[in-house]
C-alpha cells in the first residue's frame, strides 16, 4: 500500500477516523506484488490552499471574517459566489446563474458540502487537475470565476489557479494508428521532454512532427437522451451578460473545439509502446501528468464490437451529461464518474462501452454483481449471448479458443479474481492468459473506491488498456487514498448531485432517520464493564433495540413495503432474524442459496423482510426495497452508509411528493453507537440529507413485541455474555478470492481497533480464525515462505 | 439514658432514566470520581446521593456526553 497515504499529506488520523479501509492488510493473497512503491504524484498536487492562508481573524465559533479583503461587486446580487481565500466557494443556490455557476464548479472544484440553499465547493489541485483534464484553460477558469464572483477574487485564488493548471494538462498521451503519441499545443513543454534524457530513450523516432491541420474529421458523439434541454433557452433577465456568454463559451467549447484546435498547432511524437509507463512516470517527475487519451475512432488494429444501445434505451440528463464530459473531444477519456447508488452507474458503462466499441472488461466486486452487469450489457444493448464471457469462481464461460480468441468480446470478472497471484485452476490460468494478451478498448471499473491501492495496481499491471472509466457512488474513503485514484485512473470527470437528482425522481425521495434505543438497565450495567468487543455486541442486542426493529418491521410489513435489515455482526443477525423467523444470508451463505433468498425478496410477497450482513453493501441490485434498517454497522464509516442507503435509491414506481423509501438507523442510546453513527452520517448530510432523530415510536406500546419480560431480556442477556469472542467480532467477509472456495475470515482485534480503542488494554489471541486470517498477521516475510 | 447522634446528610434526588442509573452505579462502585457518593437506591429511576458530589458529577456526565458525540471534537 502505497506509504504517502494518509501521513503524506499531513492528516493525522484521528480517533473516529481509525476505521481500517478494507482490504489492505488482508489482500495478503496478493502480496508478492512489487507495486509498493508509493505513487507518483506531481508536486503540485500536494498544493493546499487552506494551509497556506493563515487568517486570523475569527469569531468567537471559529467563523472567518473576510469584510474587509473581500469588498462586493456593485451588481453582487445578480452573482452567486462567493470565493474565499482559503479555497472554499460558496455558492448560492437559489440564484438565477445557479445553473451556470454549478456546472462550471462541478468542473473545477470538489463539492464539500450541497445541502438546500448554499453549496459549499473547495479548490484543490485535483479539482483543478480534473478540470484542465476535461479541456478548461487557466484564464477561462480565473476568468469566469471572477465574473461569478461577489466579490474581486483574491490574488492568492488566481496564484493558486494558474500553479495548479499551467503544467496540468499540457501534455496528452493519445493512442492512434495503433501508435502511442506524446501531444502537446505548448512547444516549449514540448523541448523541454525532448531534451530529458530518459525519455530521449523512449521516442521512436526524434524529430517533432508538426501537424498544424489536422485532416481527420472529429465526428461528434451522440448519445440517445432527452437532452438539449432548455438550459440556453431559459434566457434570464437577471443573468448579467458576461456570465452568459462566457458560460457558452465554455460549454461549447466542448461541442466544437475543431477550430480552436486548428488555429494552435499540435506537437507529437512517438513513443515506443514498450515504455509507456516509464514516460508516464517521468513525466509526472516533470510535473506534466499525461493525460490519456484513446482515439477509438481512429484505432483500426483493434476490432468493433459491433454493438450499439437499444433503441428504446434513453439516457437521463446527467447520464448524458457525463458521458459527454468523459468523449469530449471524440476521444475516450481516462476517468471515474461519480453517481448516486441506483441513479444508474451501470447504464452509463455499458453506454460507454457501446460508444468505444471495442474489447472491453469489466470488474465488479462481486459474483453477484457480475451476473447484474451482463443482466444490464443484455437489457440496454444489442449484445448477443457469444459476446459475453464471464469469469468468475462460479461461472466461467468457456474462453475463446483459436480464431474467436481475435473476435472482440465483453469479459465480466470480478477485481479479486484478476489480481488473484496464487495458484489457478488450468481453466482459471486460461482465462488469465485470455486477459493478460488482450489489448482492451476500455476497463469498466465499479465500485472503484472499494478496492485496495495495492489490489488495484495489479489489476492495472496485468489488463493493457486503452481507457479505464471508473464508476463509484462515494469517493470518500476513511484514509486519504482516494487521491490516488487521481493517477491511477484518471480525474474524476463528473459528480451529480444526490438532492438535484431526487428532485427529478432520478432516484427514491428517502427520509432518513436515527432511531434511539435507550439500554436496558441491565445491559447497561454489564456493557459499562465490558471491554469493547462486547460493548459492541451488547449495544447491538440491547432488547429494546431488537423490539424497535420488530415494530418498524411490522409496521412496513404492513404497508407492503420491502424492508432490507442489515446487520454487520453474525451474531446479531442469525438471533435476529431467526427469533423474527425471516430469512438472512451472510458471507458463508452459499452462491445458490443467495440468489434463491433474493429472488424470493423480490418476487414472492410473502417474503418481505430479509437480514443481510455487510456483503449487501455495494452492488446487491434489490430495486424493490424501499424500507432499509441497520442494526449494526461498521464503526464510522461514511462510505458504508452511503451505500447502504443506495440499496433503496432506485426510483420507486409511485414517486410522489411525498417520501417513497425510508431509511432507519438504530442506535443504543449511551453507547459508543452514538458517535459512530455521527460520524458515519456526515457523508450523506454533507449531500443534503437530514437525519430524523426518533425517540419516541408512536404505537409500539399496543404491538406485542418479543423480549418484552425481564425474563426473556434476562435470559437473552446471559446468551450474549455467553457468545464467543468471535461471535462478538464482526463478520469479515473477503469476497471470492479464487477460483476455489469462499473465503470467509475474521480478524482479530479488529473491532477494537475500529473503535479507536488501541488504548485499551484488549488483546485477542489467535484463535483458529481461517488461515487466511492468520496469515495477515504473520509477517510478510513468512508470508512469501509460505505461499511457495 | 442513650442519646441517639442523628447523622444528617445534604443529598440529592437525581431521576434518570434506567440506563443512566446503572451508569450512576458504575461510577460509585468504581470510585470515579474519587469515592462513593450514593447514599440510596430508591427504584429504577430514582436515586439518592450525596450533595457534594453534584459539580464533580456534572462534569463528568459533560465529559461523557462529549465523548459520545465527536461532532463537537473533531472535524
Amino acid at each position: 500500500m502505497s506509504r504517502r497515504g494518509g501521513g503524506g499529506r499531513g492528516r493525522g488520523k484521528g480517533k473516529w477516523e481509525s476505521y481500517r479501509d478494507d482490504d489492505d492488510s488482508q489482500s495478503g493473497s496478493n502480496s508478492r506484488d512489487g507495486g509498493d512503491e508509493p505513487t507518483a504524484v506531481p508536486k503540485a498536487a500536494s498544493e493546499n490552499l487552506e494551509t497556506k492562508v493563515t487568517y486570523s481573524n475569527t469569531d468567537e465559533f471559529g467563523a472567518k471574517d473576510y469584510r474587509n479583503e473581500m469588498p462586493l461587486k456593485a451588481d453582487f446580487t445578480h452573482r452567486p459566489l462567493w470565493v474565499a481565500p482559503d479555497g472554499h466557494i460558496f455558492l448560492e443556490s437559489f440564484s438565477p446563474v445557479y445553473k451556470h455557476a454549478r456546472d462550471f464548479l462541478i468542473a473545477i472544484a470538489e463539492p464539500v458540502c450541497r445541502p438546500e440553499h448554499i453549496h459549499e465547493y473547495q479548490l484543490t489541485a485535483y479539482s483543478l487537475y480534473a478540470a484542465v483534464s476535461v479541456g478548461l484553460q487557466t484564464n477561462d477558469i480565473i476568468e469566469y470565476l471572477e465574473r461569478l464572483s461577489k466579490s474581486a477574487l483574491p490574488e492568492g485564488i488566481k496564484q493558486f489557479i494558474t500553479m495548479c493548471t499551467l503544467s496540468y494538462g499540457k501534455v496528452k498521451l493519445v493512442l492512434k494508428h495503433n501508435r502511442y503519441f506524446v501531444e502537446s499545443r505548448a512547444s516549449d513543454v514540448i523541448q523541454k521532454l525532448l531534451k530529458d534524457p530518459v525519455i530521449q530513450k523512449c521516442i521512436v523516432e526524434e524529430k517533432v512532427t508538426e501537424e498544424p491541420q489536422q485532416t481527420t474529421v472529429v465526428e461528434k458523439i451522440t448519445f440517445p437522451g432527452q437532452e438539449k434541454d432548455k438550459e440556453g433557452d431559459e434566457k434570464d433577465d437577471a443573468v448579467p451578460d458576461d456570465i452568459g456568454e462566457l458560460y457558452g463559451r465554455i460549454e461549447g467549447e466542448e461541442e466544437d473545439d475543431a477550430e480552436a484546435i486548428r488555429s494552435l498547432q499540435l506537437l507529437t511524437f512517438e513513443i515506443k509502446q514498450e515504455t509507456i509507463e516509464v514516460v508516464q512516470k517521468r513525466c509526472i517527475e516533470l510535473e506534466y501528468p499525461l493525460l490519456a487519451e484513446y482515439d477509438f475512432r481512429n484505432d483500426t488494429l483493434n476490432p468493433n464490437l459491433g454493438i450499439d444501445l437499444k433503441p428504446s434505451t434513453t439516457l437521463r440528463p446527467y447520464q448524458e451529461k457525463s458521458l459527454r464530459k468523459m468523449f469530449g473531444n471524440s476521444r475516450a477519456r481516462s476517468g471515474v464518474i461519480v453517481l448516486p447508488c441506483g441513479a444508474g452507474k451501470t447504464l452509463v458503462g455499458v453506454t460507454a462501452a457501446t460508444t468505444v466499441n471495442k474489447r472491453c472488461l469489466c470488474l465488479a466486486t462481486s459474483n453477484v454483481s457480475v451476473e447484474q452487469w451482463k443482466a444490464q450489457f443484455k437489457l440496454w444493448s444489442t449484445i448477443q449471448e457469444k459476446q459475453i464471457i464471464r469469469f468468475t469462481r462460479e461461472a466461467r464461460d468457456a474462453v475463446p479458443q483459436g480464431a474467436d480468441a481475435k473476435k472482440p468480446c465483453v469479459c465480466i470478472s470480478t477485481y479479486s479474481m484478476v489480481a488473484y497471484s496464487g495458484k489457478r485452476t488450468f481453466a482459471a490460468e486460461e482465462a488469465m492468459k485470455f486477459i493478460e494478451s488482450q489489448e482492451w478498448g476500455l476497463v469498466l471499473l465499479d465500485e472503484v473506491h472499494t478496492i485496495p491501492a495495492k489490489m488495484f495496481r495489479r489489476v492495472l499491471t496485468i489488463v493493457q488498456a486503452h481507457c479505464k472509466l471508473g464508476l463509484t457512488a462515494t469517493l470518500v474513503r476513511e484514509d486519504d487514498k482516494i487521491t490516488d485514484l487521481n493517477f491511477l485512473i484518471g480525474p474524476k470527470i463528473y459528480e451529480a448531485n444526490w438532492m438535484e437528482l431526487q428532485k427529478a425522481g432520478h432516484i427514491a425521495k428517502v427520509q432518513c432517520a436515527e432511531v434511539w434505543c435507550p439500554m436496558t438497565a441491565e445491559f447497561y450495567s454489564y456493557y459499562l464493564r465490558a471491554q469493547i468487543a462486547r460493548r459492541l455486541l451488547l449495544s447491538v442486542m440491547n432488547p429494546n433495540k431488537f423490539r424497535i426493529c420488530q415494530f418498524l418491521i411490522r409496521f412496513h410489513e404492513k404497508r407492503n413495503d420491502k424492508i432490507i435489515v442489515f446487520s454487520d455482526n453474525v451474531f446479531a443477525l442469525k438471533k435476529y432474524a431467526i427469533e423474527m423467523n425471516k430469512p438472512f444470508l451472510y458471507g458463508e451463505t452459499g452462491q445458490t442459496e443467495r440468489m434463491k433468498i433474493l429472488q424470493n425478496f423480490q418476487y414472492n410477497p410473502r417474503v418481505n423482510t430479509i437480514f443481510v450482513s455487510k456483503v449487501a453493501d455495494t452492488s446487491f441490485d434489490l430495486p424493490e426495497a424501499n424500507v432499509l434498517i441497520q442494526i449494526s454497522a461498521h464503526g464510522g464509516s461514511r462510505r458504508q452508509e452511503a451505500q447502504r442507503l443506495g440499496r433503496i435509491l432506485r426510483a420507486k414506481k409511485h414517486s410522489s411528493d411525498a417520501f417513497n423509501a425510508f431509511f432507519y438507523s438504530l442506535v443504543s442510546q449511551d453507547t459508543v453507537e452514538m458517535g459512530y453513527s455521527r460520524k458515519r452520517q456526515r457523508f450523506l448530510v454533507n449531500q443534503g440529507y437530514a437525519y430524523k432523530v426518533v425517540n419516541k415510536l408512536p404505537g409500539m406500546e399496543k404491538e406485542d413485541l418479543k423480549l418484552g419480560t425481564k425474563e426473556s431480556q434476562l435470559q437473552l442477556l446471559q446468551q450474549v455474555l455467553a457468545a464467543s469472542d468471535a461471535d462478538a467480532d464482526e463478520e469479515d467477509v473477503k469476497g471470492e478470492d479464487m477460483d476455489g472456495t469462499v473465503k470467509v475470515s475474521r480478524r482479530e482485534s479488529s473491532l477494537s481497533s475500529m473503535a479507536g480503542a488501541s488504548s485499551v488494554s484488549y488483546s485477542s489471541r489467535g484463535r483458529g480464525g481461517s488461515s487466511a486470517a492468520r496469515d495477515a498477521e504473520r509477517h510478510p516475510l513468512f508470508k512469501r515462505f509460505r505461499q511457495k | 439514658i442513650l442519646i441517639r447522634m442523628v447523622n444528617v446528610k445534604k443529598g440529592l434526588m437525581v431521576t434518570c432514566d434506567p440506563a443512566m442509573k446503572q451508569l450512576l452505579i458504575h461510577l460509585d462502585e468504581t470510585r470515579a470520581l474519587g469515592s462513593k457518593f450514593i447514599v440510596k437506591e430508591l427504584d429504577d429511576t430514582h436515586i439518592f446521593v450525596d450533595k457534594e458530589i453534584q459539580e464533580v458529577l456534572d462534569n463528568k456526565l459533560d465529559d461523557l456526553m462529549e465523548a459520545m458525540n465527536p461532532e463537537n471534537t473533531d472535524k
